[in-house]
């Protein structure tokens, strides 16, 4: 039988027809499965986020492999540079941002990303590079994403804050004001702070004296909050990368030092280490009655202190904001899964979900879009005597400048606070163990 | 990787205590008839394992010893530039200052204990033997991480339990544990203790138990004290077995590590934990001064090699004049 | 012949006294754990601390176990198999080795084995990157062999085999079988290997318990949670600053407890290996 030409032809079109009604009416291909791998330390991958994540899509799986802070900025990251393998987010402390902002080449520029539409409907539009959320977030703590180069090597999930936690029933009984208000009138520079301190003094008996009462924890906690109220710490931007070395003559470092010495002398610090069993206790005990704290320490002190509910309260830091830790969200430039870690990484640092963290951890936002938003503002904290919280720390880290970090940064806060450790323990003179930082970080820099 | 010594942080486990062949008589300890390529056969796959996963980083450090490395900047020859920066360090003298310090405070102590027990336990007549024996032992299992968070609380300043305990005896004083430079390493050198104390004793009751009896008696017989025995008969006899756990227990200490690293990562403020290797450790992995760090390896093995020898020859002309 | 017991031999109640304590002391650590890791953290930081345990072991327990990231069966499992196979592979290539050592003649033999020696006195912690670098080419970065392979030998195994085999295989019997025909392997498997045994038992033992307790080269190589060991998974548990006692000490008590329980069935034979060892044959 011969088939004429028409109806081949037919036949062909019919199937072609076929072809392109099967292309078009087939389901589209399910999304691919894909593992984002995360490092992060802590809480700051909050784990009911991450179900919600996964809720959303489920293609999606997040291996998070938590460390502890300083292997994992330190070792871990540079391992992992060197040898270009590694996870596809890697939390970033602020330590540390100074060290890794000399190093944009392990990192993923993420103005060069756009978002997918993977997370339209959740909140986050498509087509957003760095760039484009950039306003959502506070200035200062954004910059501690950028690098050198001006690339942006991160997002800032969180940003500590300073603001001073005391105990209303010991200042009650030493006979200072209460309000939380009238307290911070109390110390409006640091000399104030200090002055209150001797002041509380001598209210203590001598029994308290002799059990290591005092009125703040740890007094060398006041040069860090001295150092962040400043415009420049231990570098200058001086156009070029590196910036150039200012730590030996910065006055700001000087008065740092010399007021966390004078109230070291003063006695008003009980010289316990943070996070030490003896703090822990020491919470309990009343032992002191004050402790700058950022908002993310609350929680510790809930944690640690239950039984303190309701007897403390915020008041404002000396001075103006400061501020103590906070972390950025990182792409290194050697990551497998860069779109879906982009996506994830958006969505999770969206204003919506820093806000959800900040009610289940305390971690504040550093979107501070949010600061407007009666959801922070009005929130009060019952263990903490009703105060606003979210009011009292937004209002502090707005007052925070910019600050140039340089790469050094991290060591040369270790051997001030060394430094400061020394004096305090009583081993050496402050303008010795000044010398001795000197002599330290002379070795640092150039060795 | 788990290599004992680091997993442990301290003393390796004493290896066999008997005399070391002099360099004079080459006695071959084998069997001829078993000759020929067989030997290298059998250390072979040791060989390769060991060239390729042993010997490799470390020549590979040794190189970069010569080098300004961090690697992710650049590297920059110096030849022996870090040797002499590091002779001239104020922080390597410190470190070796207390290396040494946690060193004598682990391991003299520990010995006169572990003899002590295990003069104790060689009593046939002891009651619950074996579960004494055991329980030595049980220290030595736990991860040193743990054992760090635990004794961190017993030492700490104001209200560890330490500390509760003096105030409980009437005295005013506390001690630092963290700040104090004896205190501080007693607080590691305490810790060490703990660890090895068992093992050690095991290791010099097995050597009394191999003391043979007649010697016992034939002293008795002449009318030696119980003391006078301990002293004349039971030292002498553990010669061997203390050179051994002296000097492993050096290469060991010398390169303690975990402990301090647990306690005070940065050194704490008057560099007073800072361990030789938690100087290296620092270099390396926190200043990214790689080629620094491998200089002070190198130094650090020098320092071993020669302490260790030095122990063992005085202990071997203590032993030499000392017998009858 | 019976010989009397020297009078010196009574145990007086002093010695009882000094074992008590030296005991209490080896195991207050581990119930210390188990107190914290069975308490609120508020209990343990009030002054003096409560010496008792509480009720929430069973609750820390749960915690830890499904605490996110931990997985804590598959580290078990991951430890157990690292550890394992570690302790194998150690014994196997330390006895081969170890046999050559003492008992046969070759080119370099004295050489070498002072050369391994020396290697013991090496810092381990100068190695990590060049050794990070050298398992990533070998695409073993993240899997449990990155962990057992750079395991496999080690200088003081070997060390220790050749010492044991030295002291307990006594050359008349190699001779004895090498004049009755039997190669070097033969004499090896049927002859050494079960005379060492026991003392081969040992040292695997403490190649177990070492990769057991081995913290800093696993954090370093493994990645993946499902991949962890316990030591690693441990860490998992910390909270972002400072530390939670209660939840941690029941990590490294849930961490142990497959030690002590191990060592209740092997105690004895560790004890005796340990004490073997240090006595010439």
């Amino acid at each position: 039988m011969r088939t004429s030409w028409k109806a081949k032809s037919s036949v062909a079109f019919a199937a072609l027809l076929a072809i392109t009604a099967g292309v078009l009416v087939a389901p589209a291909p399910a999304a691919e499965p894909v593992t984002i791998t995360i490092w992060t330390f802590g809480d700051v991958i909050q784990r009911q986020l991450v179900a919600e994540y996964k809720a959303l899509h489920p293609e999606v799986s997040l291996a998070i492999k938590k460390s502890d802070l300083d292997p994992l900025n330190g070792t871990n990251m540079v391992t992992a540079c060197t040898s270009k393998t590694g996870p596809d987010i890697v939390a970033v402390e602020v330590s540390y941002s100074g060290y890794w902002r000399s190093y944009p080449k392990c990192f993923q520029d993420l103005r060069q990303m756009k978002t997918s539409d993977a997370n339209a409907s959740a909140g986050v539009a498509a087509g957003l590079s760095a760039s484009d959320i950039k306003k959502n977030y506070l200035a200062w703590r954004w910059e501690q994403g950028v690098a050198y180069d001006d690339s942006v090597i991160g997002i800032p999930t969180d940003v500590g804050g300073l603001e001073v936690a005391y105990r209303v029933d010991l200042f009650k009984k030493a006979g200072l004001p209460t309000d939380r208000v009238a307290v911070s009138k109390l110390w409006r520079t640091w000399d104030a702070f200090i002055t209150t301190g001797q002041k509380y003094l001598t209210k203590l008996s001598p029994a308290d004296k002799k059990s290591g009462k005092a009125f703040v924890d740890n007094a060398g906690t006041i040069y860090a909050a001295m150092m962040n109220q400043g415009t420049e710490k231990y570098y200058k931007n001086d156009g070029t990368d590196a910036g150039k070395l200012i730590y030996d003559t910065n006055p700001q470092v000087k008065k740092a030092w010399d007021t966390t010495i004078k109230a070291t002398e003063a006695g008003i610090g009980s010289r316990i280490g943070q996070y030490t069993s003896d703090w822990n206790i020491g919470m309990n005990k009343g032992t002191f009655a004050t402790i700058l704290a950022p908002a993310w320490m609350m929680d510790y002190i809930k944690a640690q202190a239950p039984d303190t509910s309701g007897k403390w309260d915020i008041a404002d830091l000396p001075v103006s904001g400061g501020n103590q830790g906070g972390t950025q969200l990182t792409i290194p430039s050697y990551a497998k899964n860069k779109q879906a870690a982009y996506d994830f990484l958006t969505w999770y640092l969206a204003p919506e979900q820093e806000l959800k963290v900040f009610k289940t951890y305390g971690l504040f936002p550093a979107a501070s879009v949010l600061y407007n938003d009666p959801a922070l503002l009005d929130y009060k904290d019952p263990f903490f005597n009703n105060a606003p919280v979210g009011q009292i720390y937004a209002k502090g880290v707005l007052q925070i400048k910019p600050i140039f970090e340089g790469k050094l940064q991290r060591a040369i806060d270790q051997a001030i606070g060394a430094g400061l450790g020394r004096v305090a323990a009583k081993k050496m003179d402050s303008k010795k163990s000044w010398e001795q930082v000197l002599v330290d970080l002379k070795k640092v820099v150039n060795n | 990787m788990a290599l004992l010594k680091d997993v442990q942080g301290s003393h390796k486990p004493a290896l066999t205590p008997w005399k070391k062949k002099s360099k004079k008589e080459d006695v071959f300890p084998g069997v001829r008839s078993l000759n020929g390529r067989w030997g290298h056969l059998f250390v072979a796959p040791f060989l390769i394992m060991f060239l390729v996963f042993g010997l490799a980083p470390v020549i590979y450090s040794v190189y970069i010893s010569f080098f300004k490395w961090d690697p992710l900047g650049g590297s920059e020859f110096v030849a022996f530039r870090n040797f002499s920066l590091l002779l001239h360090d104020s922080d390597f003298w410190l470190a070796l200052r207390n290396t040494f310090s946690i060193w004598a405070l682990s391991t003299f102590p520990q010995m006169f204990m572990a003899i002590g027990f295990a003069a104790i336990l060689r009593n046939t007549r002891l009651k619950g033997k074996s579960f004494w024996r055991t329980i030595l032992l049980v220290p030595n299992i736990t991860s040193v991480i743990a054992v760090t968070i635990v004794f961190g609380q017993l030492f700490g300043r104001d209200f560890g339990i330490i500390n509760g305990i003096l105030d409980f005896m009437g005295l005013n004083r506390h001690i630092d544990f963290i700040e104090g430079i004896i205190p501080s390493h007693s607080a590691i050198a305490t810790m060490i203790t703990w660890r090895w104390l068992g093992y050690n004793t095991l290791i010099f009751l097995a050597s009394m138990l191999a003391i043979p009896n007649e010697l016992f008696e034939s002293a008795s017989v002449d009318g030696a004290t119980k003391w006078q025995q301990f002293r004349f008969v039971t030292l002498p006899q553990l010669r061997n077995t203390i050179t051994f756990v002296l000097v492993v227990g050096t290469i060991g200490g010398l390169q303690v590590f975990a402990e301090p690293q647990q306690l005070a990562a940065d050194g704490g403020s008057s560099k007073q934990f800072l361990t030789l290797t938690l100087f290296l450790y620092n270099q390396a992995f926190v200043n990214n001064k790689y080629g620094y760090a491998a200089a002070i390896g190198i130094m650090i093995t020098f320092i071993v090699i020669i302490i260790s020898a030095v122990n063992f020859f005085i202990t071997r002309k203590i032993s030499n004049d000392g017998t009858r | 012949m019976k010989t009397k017991t020297p009078s010196w031999r009574k145990t007086s109640p002093a010695s009882y006294f000094l074992l008590a304590s030296i005991t209490f002391l080896s195991i207050f650590p581990f119930y210390w754990m188990f107190v914290v890791s069975s308490n609120t953290n508020a209990e343990i930081s009030k002054s003096p601390p409560s010496l008792i345990p509480g009720g929430r072991f069973l609750i820390v327990a749960k915690k830890v176990m499904s605490a996110e990231g931990v997985f804590f069966n598959h580290a078990l499992l991951n430890t157990f198999i690292v550890g394992l196979s570690i302790a194998i592979a150690q014994v196997m290539f330390s006895a081969v080795a170890g046999f050559a050592f003492a008992k046969l003649d070759f080119r370099g033999r004295k050489s070498f084995i002072l050369f391994v020696v020396g290697t013991m006195m090496l810092p381990s912690q100068l190695g990590i990157i060049p050794l990070f670098m050298l398992v990533k080419n070998l695409h073993l970065i993240d899997s449990l062999l990155g962990l057992i392979v750079p395991a496999l030998v080690t200088a003081f195994g070997v060390f220790w085999m050749r010492q044991i085999i030295d002291a307990q295989v006594p050359n008349e019997l190699l001779e004895a079988a090498s004049i009755d025909g039997a190669s070097v392997p033969r004499v090896f498997f049927s002859i050494v290997l079960p005379i060492i045994r026991q003392s081969s038992f040992v040292l695997g033992l403490f190649a177990f318990l070492a990769a057991w307790n081995d913290y800093l080269w696993p954090t370093i190589i493994l990645q993946s949670p499902q991949h962890f060991t316990l030591q690693v998974a441990l860490t998992q548990l910390k909270p972002m600053y400072g530390l939670d006692y209660a939840l941690q000490m029941g990590g490294a008590f849930l961490a142990t407890a497959p030690l002590l329980i191990l060592f209740i069935f092997v105690g004895r034979r560790l004890v005796s290996g340990v004490m073997d060892g240090a006595v010439k044959g």
